[in-house]
């Protein structure tokens, strides 16, 4: 052990950690006054003061993320194995993330959430434990050792114990083998060239059971864990997001079938999905309705049999080769909200280069963009396209917003695992160019600006891991994650843009080059903070959950 | 047929293996285990057999630490029907040696009677390279060493070995011990159905002690050391130098 480790660390986290709860309670208590007067959120003063509310879930994305943390620590503690690598993550988590609550939290690069924009202070994190661990956790010592420790370790799955039990530390090792073999040494070309992911790699993902992971047996799936999800989501992302998120429109597919499907509509498209027969694409958004679904204007009028789908849609992903989408369109031409919205399970005809798009009723064009390629994006006209009335999910009207919402959650945690897969890829290049470029004859490494980038990297990355994790097994346990599955949503996001644009800044100009795989990692990294609800989507629904809902 | 494959729990291949502070062995504490690569070739050949219709059953054997479970694990996700942990000493690099390891083996055979061993040719951490030729001595069976492919055929086995400067190919009759070389197959990766399936499959845990062998090491490690590192080099300015300073070096 060195002189960089806090004394009594585990005993000093454990109350620190208390603190800070108490103090986000107090905090919540006096913004659920002013917000949310009777228990209710009134909609008019939450859009008064976004700010404040946003601030709140910001601060509680903070507090759970050190709540995951010494839970973590306290759990590796326990078992023995709280080696140096992890008690200095955690040590430098806990530092710099509590005095982040005092000092102002990074919503985004302009963006702080300080106790003012709560209506409070910092009074109640003055406490010795904060104060403690808020000037000796996150020092150029600790992350000096840190980044030691995992020069020593390059090429470990991950630095340090993710806490992870054996079997899901199995299935990373075998995804891990598996994209470094098949993905990572393509995956910078595939992009150059803008390329769809060869069908040849779907097929060897399909037999891996990619598309099947969470589906249960008795659907032809194999019944895993949302936390098995997320190991083999960060896995395959780190070799490509693309590759990462082909699982993602299975995932949604799939929960929406089996939350909202009939008996014969599950026996129909699960194990077909499972096996990744089927490869679906989620068809929600439209030119004028991104965030604000409720709104969208695409309707579906009924014929006899037949459901008529007419409107636009756009940032449609994988439109062209996938053979299933889920339409969610108007059925009650009267709604002007949510209520008048139906999901469809609409059967396509898979398209080719040449012709992407070959059924009657639908036109699409593609949408190029900096990165999230391999699935390509499309904006959809559909004119009339005929689904059967017996692929209206669930065969009931109306009830299309409520069955997405459910979906949300899964959504959520698996984009928190891409979001950590491209964070860790960035952090693999990072690390290793630090070390062989030289600068004024010393590896870049050995520069504090340096080195605490990739401490900080690796620290953010265990966080947004324990953060995942936690609402995967809130999932897992059939409990209620919105908050946490958002919560990591928005982290993990901000934790991979933050390693890429770092991990861009150690390559120098070179990182500038598209000819580095750093360059496309960046383009990848920026789009989690945009899709499945973008930053300030998601730190609406938290502040709003937060509002509502005192505290258990 | 039955095909037995012992296997052994090893520092990953990715991982800087560091050497303890006093030089009496490896440092194993927090790092990264995993199956032996040759081993998991062994494990690759033996379910290929099985899936040409050449053996009936795959068992995979580990010695070591309780821990070993998960390596076992890991070749029952590959395929392999069924497995055997003999759980011996603390630190397999130290603990215990590769004679002892055969006899082990030895028993093992005894019990189960398989009609081909495949392992292989040695373990990445001690690179002993002896198991496999002391289990076949110990048995009175042949060995084809280094495989680089492997016929199975009416009692026989056809291998051939990666020699010096090229390949040689002999036929040994089973049952045999057969031990694996890099290029004998390329393992496949334990896909999610078959680690879920895995957890299904029996995995029998015995000690040495229930064996009753003596495993007391005969060997000493008296020194364990890192190698030396990479000492700086010179730049040159012209051609002229370099001949010199390769003159001196006594190169040319």
């Amino acid at each position: 052990m060195t002189e960089a480790l806090v004394p009594n660390l585990i005993e000093t986290g454990r109350a620190a950690v208390a603190d800070a709860a108490n103090w986000l309670d107090a905090a919540t208590a006096g913004l659920r006054a002013a917000l949310a007067p009777e228990g209710k959120v009134d909609p008019a003063r939450l859009a008064r003061e976004q700010t404040a509310a946003h601030a709140l879930a910001w601060a509680a994305t903070v507090v759970e993320s050190l709540r995951q943390m010494q839970g973590w620590a306290e759990r590796l503690d326990e078992a023995g194995e709280l080696g140096e690598t992890e008690r200095l993550l955690y040590q430098i988590a806990l530092g710099e993330y509590l005095a982040q609550l005092g000092g102002g939290i990074p919503m985004s690069q302009g963006e702080m959430a300080r106790p003012a924009d709560l209506g409070t202070t910092a009074d109640g994190l003055d406490t010795p434990a904060i104060a403690t661990l808020a000037r000796q956790g996150n020092t150029p010592a600790a992350r000096r050792r840190l980044v030691a420790l995992m020069q020593a370790q390059e090429g470990a799955p991950t630095f340090g114990r993710t806490g992870l039990d054996e079997e899901l530390e199995m299935i990373r090792d075998q995804f891990r083998r598996f994209t470094e073999e098949k993905v990572a040494p393509h995956a910078h070309d595939w992009h150059l060239a803008d390329a769809l992911i060869p069908m040849e790699l779907v097929h060897e993902m399909a037999e891996m059971g990619v598309f099947g992971l969470t589906i249960p047996e008795e659907h032809g799936g194999f019944g895993l864990s949302k936390a098995a999800m997320c190991v083999v989501s960060e896995e395959l992302s780190r070799g490509w997001i693309g590759v990462g998120s082909l699982g993602t429109r299975s995932e949604i597919a799939a929960e929406l079938i089996l939350g909202g499907g009939t008996e014969a509509q599950k026996e129909k498209w699960l194990p077909r999905i499972a096996s990744g027969e089927i490869l679906p694409t989620a068809v929600f958004t439209e030119p004028n309705t991104g965030s604000d679904l409720g709104s969208l204007a695409t309707r579906a009028m009924r014929e006899g049999d037949t459901w008529r789908i007419t409107g636009n849609k756009t940032w449609i992903t994988h439109a062209a080769r996938a053979s299933l989408m889920t339409v969610l369109a108007r059925t009650d031409p009267e709604s002007r909200n949510w209520r008048g919205l139906s999901m469809f399970l609409a059967e396509k005809t898979p398209g080719t280069d040449a012709d992407p798009f070959p059924d009657p009723g639908i036109t699409g064009g593609e949408i190029p963009v900096l990165g999230y390629r391999g699935m390509k994006e499309y904006e959809l006209a559909f004119d009339g396209f005929p689904v059967p009335a017996e692929n209206l999910l669930g065969e009931v009207e109306g009830q299309g917003f409520k069955q997405l919402m459910r979906t949300f959650e899964s959504a959520r945690i698996q984009t928190a695992g891409r979001a950590i897969g491209v964070a860790q890829s960035a952090l693999d290049v990072a690390l290793r160019y630090a070390q062989e470029r030289k600068q004024f004859g010393q590896p870049l490494i050995a520069f504090p600006r340096v080195f605490s980038k990739l401490a900080m990297m690796a620290v953010e990355i265990m966080v947004a891991r324990q953060l995942t994790y936690f609402s995967a097994r809130e999932k897992d346990q059939g409990r209620r994650c919105d908050l946490e599955a958002g919560m990591a949503k928005l982290l993990g996001a901000r934790v991979a843009w933050a390693a890429a644009d770092n991990a861009v800044q150690i390559h120098g100009g070179n990182g500038f080059a598209t000819e580095y795989p750093v360059s496309r990692i960046l383009c990848d990294a920026r789009i989690l903070n945009i899709f499945e609800g973008a930053a300030e989507i998601q730190a609406q629904v938290i502040a709003r959950r937060l509002l509502e809902s005192p505290s258990p | 047929m039955k095909v037995l494959v012992p296997i052994k729990r090893v520092i990953d291949y990715n991982v800087k293996v560091r050497v303890k502070a006093d030089g009496s062995g490896v440092d194993l504490a927090n790092v990264k285990m995993s199956m032996n690569p040759f081993d998991e070739i062994a494990v690759e050949e033996a379910i290929r057999l099985k899936e040409a219709g050449k053996a009936e059953e795959v068992v995979v054997v580990s010695i070591g630490v309780p821990k070993a479970q998960e390596t076992l694990r890991t070749a029952l996700a590959m395929g392999a029907d069924r497995a055997i942990l003999i759980v011996a000493g603390e630190d397999v690099h130290q603990d215990i040696e590769p004679l002892a390891v055969a006899k082990i083996l030895a028993r093992v055979i005894e019990e189960e009677g398989p009609g081909l061993v495949i392992m292989g040719k040695q373990a990445i951490d001690n690179d002993m390279n002896a198991t496999g030729q002391m289990l076949a001595g110990l048995m009175g069976w042949p060995q084809a060493t280094f495989a680089s492919k492997l016929e199975v055929e009416d009692g026989k086995a056809t291998v051939t070995r990666e020699v010096d400067g090229g390949l040689q190919t002999i036929r040994v009759k089973l049952p045999a011990v057969v031990t694996t070389d890099l290029r004998l197959n390329e393992p496949r990766y334990a896909s999610l159905p078959n680690i879920m399936k895995a957890k299904r499959k029996p995995l029998d845990q015995k000690s040495v002690a229930d064996l009753g062998i003596d495993i007391a090491p005969r060997l000493e490690v008296l020194e364990t050391r890192e190698p030396e590192a990479r000492k700086a080099g010179v730049k040159v300015a012209d051609v002229h130098e370099l001949v010199e300073k390769l003159k001196e070096a006594g190169v040319i």
